[in-house]
């Protein structure tokens, strides 16, 4: 096979429109493993929210090898980069393998029945003084849907408080807020076979070659076959996709609203809309059409700094399709207005009457693998079953099912965001935190702020995971997590493809899966039931599986008809999956009628501009009824521009070799070496501006921290400079990490992040911040400690 | 007539807001929402005193508010100062729950203004006016809306967890 971290989409397949899409397996066997020699166990990837399926090869009980599942509906067989190498970290020696307790200041080993009685006690504890509400639990989007269900119905049926959520806020909690708002309900609408047939494709702020490779390579075969479709690209970024694009807008950052109500603009005053469908199957259409009047191509061109003729040029693009693929990812949901723009990718699809139908769909995409089951389950900003808190009728129903008292459930408010949650810790209202499977030492916005928080000794930290991370290192106690291959257990894709994936080999030592740590936590805390019962009354993961379908029943993420045994072998099964549609369904709406039904819905929506919360008698009096919400705002300016001290505009991103912070890509030997060190990237101008070179050691700098990093010169835009997010601490050489006896915190991006949020979805922006640039250090001085190397994908947003 | 009542009225109480939604962000500049989303609204409702601008001269109402819409003085910045000391206190729920509250009843003054104004528009058929009424009434309905949503986020835990 081709080295597919060089060749990272792999031979083209090319299609033409409505064709099936064909099928190429990618296999990848350790060096010495003769495939005759391994037993092949079914998965589903976890490196990216594409969830291709996959098979784990398996020789004397290890991991040795992967392979794409020719029959999967989601990739034909094929695998990505990560995909192919990253399941090596699994094997990683330094994964943990006992639980760690600190002990007169340091991380000790301790027995399970040490570490969790002390998780116990100190629950018991901050309990008894200052109730739920001084309990805190921050999970991720990287565990099965039954470890996330146990830890939903754990912490808001037993614990009983509402902060809860999962590090899908910094990842789609915009891509969740937007479908809530305009169709009612969460759940992306379309099918991956949407790309198959359609005759153009928009997509703003998704750089889809490098965040979703195989959705890419099969956007890629369409793109190279037969009636190739039109492609429209916004991305301040020259990227590959923009590359491939028909029109490029390389917008300045934080402007995306403005953009889209431009577009919409040019929609609406050139008759590219469908009126009919307008009128029969949305709300809202007016006061959309008097914002976006305001929006003409010359005064979005003013704002977005592109050319007029280009905004024309996509419009046409856009309102002249007939089968129209709309996407959008982190450059919309980490950026300014981020809910507000991605219900206008909604508006646009819905203007053209372009959803429901083959070819026609909008995919506010996810970033994580099982991000979707977070918001299923609950285990992040929403209750169990995509029901509404603010709907008495939905908690009580939820009550019944867990059989507890419906005021046992906190439906006061919102369940708190995690920027919220550090907040409360920050002024010591939060005592108790449990960090799963997650590094927000690194992830998330202004680190200095996040350290010392983490660090506060009134503060109890526990974290579970797999290795030891920037983020163990600030805890009382470390639990050591069983991964992806090691547990049992179902996640469900960005199409809403859900698949299972059987444990292959065993954990290291002593880790153990998620759900059984919270199975051990929530028997040592005696959680029951109003009955004096266990809360928690399932042992296995298909046990688990089965209580969650029952709560998913009459729900819009209906898992009914779905078992484990029906999910062995094929491809993959689509949710709702019921008696009546016991193969799944293939496209929400297809009927055009909405989740929208005020005693249904799963949220009463917001003002886009506060994040206000429309209460039920709003929801009743705007009666969509079974319509879409035409949701509309007006731009806001970003709120902190460059200015003199800090004349750049400051981005982060991901590439395509990495998975977040690297726990996992940076432990897998082939994706680590191809992008091994931390970078910055500024533009030709700007470099020659201040005398930068490829390789020169640069400073960036904004008010709450500084970073350096080696300079790449890239064709952005000038004035823009980019960093990738996923390079912490763990892997520097100690000479690196410290200087004078303290940590040296200056390569993740994140230290120069602002602490700022969407109103609506609470996503954190880090993509608008103003930092200033200056250099350190010449090419050779800088790389003397290690070889700047070149990477295929460049960089990522 | 005494339609300069109504709009002096609606002009007193948005400038109060206006002051009001800047100090409370500037003293709580460590819950970042209240900080941002403060300082957009105080925009906004400095942006409606202007807007009625037209309409003091058209009805003769005496001076108008002064000192709307300024950026932070040198009071904002002892309270942003302060903020940053309070922010790791256990108080400051308390005193934020208590800004937001008085807040909200600003914002509900207001409101109730720009109806009272609206109402005599109607009565006066002044339709330029009640164009502005319009646009400006929902925009001071939303804020407090959003207050009221803060609030009822903060007060159970300012309340229950102490």
């Amino acid at each position: 096979m081709a080295d597919r971290v060089a060749d990272i989409w792999g031979e083209r397949t090319p299609f033409g429109a409505g064709e099936q899409w064909p099928t190429r397996v990618d296999q990848y066997l350790v060096d010495g493993v003769a495939e005759a020699d391994v037993e092949w166990v079914q998965s589903a990837c976890v490196l990216c929210s594409n969830g291709c399926g996959m098979d784990i090869a398996v020789h004397d009980g290890r991991m040795v090898g992967v392979r794409g599942r020719a029959a999967d509906r989601v990739n034909h067989g094929r695998l990505g980069p990560k995909g192919l190498y990253g399941w090596q970290a699994g094997n990683s020696p330094d994964r943990l393998t006992e639980p760690l307790v600190r002990r007169d200041g340091r991380l000790a080993p301790a027995s399970w029945d040490e570490a969790m009685s002390l998780v116990a006690e100190r629950s018991r504890e901050v309990l008894a003084e200052q109730g739920p509400l001084a309990m805190g639990f921050y999970n991720t989007g990287q565990l099965f849907l039954e470890d996330y269900y146990t830890l939903a119905v754990l912490v808001r049926a037993g614990v009983g408080t509402p902060h809860l959520d999962a590090n899908t806020r910094m990842c789609t909690a915009t891509a969740d807020f937007a479908l809530k708002e305009t169709f009612g309900s969460d759940g992306d609408p379309g099918s991956m076979t949407d790309i198959d047939d359609c005759d153009t494709i928009f997509t703003i702020g998704h750089n889809i070659a490098e965040t979703q490779t195989v959705l890419w390579t099969r956007i890629l075969d369409r793109l190279h076959g037969p009636d190739r479709p039109r492609l429209v690209v916004v991305d301040p970024r020259r990227t590959k996709v923009a590359r491939e694009a028909d029109v490029h807008l390389p917008i300045r950052g934080g402007t995306n609203l403005a953009l889209l109500n431009g577009l919409q603009h040019e929609l609406i005053a050139n008759g590219w809309v469908d009126r009919e469908f307008v009128d029969r199957h949305t709300v809202g259409f007016d006061a959309l059409a008097e914002t976006v009047a305001e929006y003409p191509p010359e005064r979005v061109a003013e704002i977005c700094g592109v050319p007029a003729a280009d905004i024309r040029a996509a419009a046409r693009v856009i309102g002249t399709s007939r089968r129209l693929v709309s996407t959008c990812l982190q450059g919309v949901y980490q950026s300014h207005q981020a809910t507000a723009s991605a219900c206008q990718v909604n508006n646009i699809n819905l203007l053209r009457a372009m959803i429901g139908r083959p070819g026609c769909a909008v995919f506010q995409m996810n970033g994580q693998p099982t991000a979707q089951n977070t918001r299923e389950t609950g285990a992040n900003g929403d209750l169990a079953g995509m029901r509404n808190w603010q709907n008495p009728e939905h908690v009580a129903e939820l009550a019944r099912l867990w059989n507890v008292d419906p005021l046992r459930i906190p439906s006061w408010a919102p369940p708190t965001h995690v920027m919220q949650m550090l907040r409360y810790a920050e002024e010591g209202s939060i005592r108790f935190l449990w960090i799963v499977g997650t590094n927000p030492a690194v992830s998330l916005p202004e680190l200095g702020r996040i350290r010392s928080i983490l660090a506060q000794d009134r503060l109890f930290v526990v974290v579970s995971d797999a290795f030891r991370t920037e983020t163990t290192e600030l805890a009382d106690v470390v639990l050591p997590a069983a991964m992806w291959g090691e547990k049992t257990g179902t996640y469900t894709n960005h199409d809403r493809t859900v698949h299972l994936s059987e444990r292959a080999v065993d954990p290291p030592g002593a880790a153990r899966p998620d759900m059984e740590i919270f199975l051990d936590y929530a028997r040592r805390l005696e959680l029951i039931d109003q009955d004096g019962a266990p809360l928690i009354k399932w042992h296995t993961p298909e046990e688990c599986f089965e209580a969650f379908k029952q709560m998913t029943r009459g729900r819009p993420c209906d898992y009914s008809g779905l078992s484990y045994d029906r999910l062995r072998g094929g491809g993959g099964v689509q949710w709702p999956c019921t008696e009546d549609a016991p193969d799944g369904t293939e496209r929400l709406y297809a009927d055009h009628e909405f989740n929208t039904e005020t005693g249904y819905c799963e949220d009463y929506g917001h003002d886009l501009l506060t994040g206000a919360a429309h209460e039920r008698k709003d929801h009743a009096a705007m009666a969509p009824a079974g319509r879409a919400v035409l949701k509309t705002a007006h731009y806001l300016p970003p709120h902190e521009p460059p200015c003199e001290e800090y004349p750049f505009l400051y981005t982060t991103g991901r590439t395509v070799h990495h998975w977040h912070t690297r726990t996992k890509t940076g432990r897998a030997p082939e994706l680590a070496a191809a992008a091994p060190r931390m970078w910055v990237e500024l533009s030709p101008a700007d470099a020659e501006r201040l005398d930068i070179v490829e390789g020169d050691l640069v400073r960036v700098e904004s008010p709450r921290g500084r970073i350096e990093a080696p300079a790449r010169i890239r064709g952005g835009r000038d004035g823009v400079v980019f960093a990738p997010f996923h390079y912490g601490y763990w892997d520097l050489p100690d000479d690196a990490a410290e200087s004078n006896g303290g940590p040296r915190h200056v390569r993740a991006a994140n230290e120069l992040t602002i602490t700022d949020w969407d109103p609506v979805s609470k996503q954190p922006l880090v993509k608008t911040a103003a930092v200033s640039v200056t250099k350190v250090a010449a090419r050779d001085a800088a790389s003397a400690g290690g070889r700047v190397r070149e990477e295929p994908g460049g960089g990522a947003r | 007539m005494n339609l300069d009542k109504a709009v002096k009225g609606v002009l007193d109480a948005e400038a109060e807001l206006a002051k009001r939604l800047v100090a409370v962000g500037e003293r709580h500049a460590a819950e970042h929402d209240v900080y941002y989303l403060g300082h957009t609204l105080a925009r906004q409702a400095a942006d409606h005193v202007t807007r009625l601008t037209p309409f003091a001269e058209r009805y003769q109402v005496g001076a108008a508010p002064r000192g709307v819409g300024e950026p932070p003085g040198i009071l904002e910045t002892v309270r942003h100062k302060g903020s940053q000391l309070i922010g790791r206190s256990e108080i400051s729920g308390v005193l934020l729950l208590r800004d937001l509250r008085e807040t909200y009843l600003l914002a509900q003054q207001a409101e109730i203004a720009w109806v009272i104004l609206q109402q005599a528009a109607l009565a006066v058929r002044d339709s330029d006016l009640l164009d502005v009424v319009t646009a400006c009434h929902e925009q001071t309905e939303t804020c407090a809306k959003w207050l009221r949503t803060r609030i009822k986020e903060t007060a159970p835990q300012v309340l229950a967890a102490g």
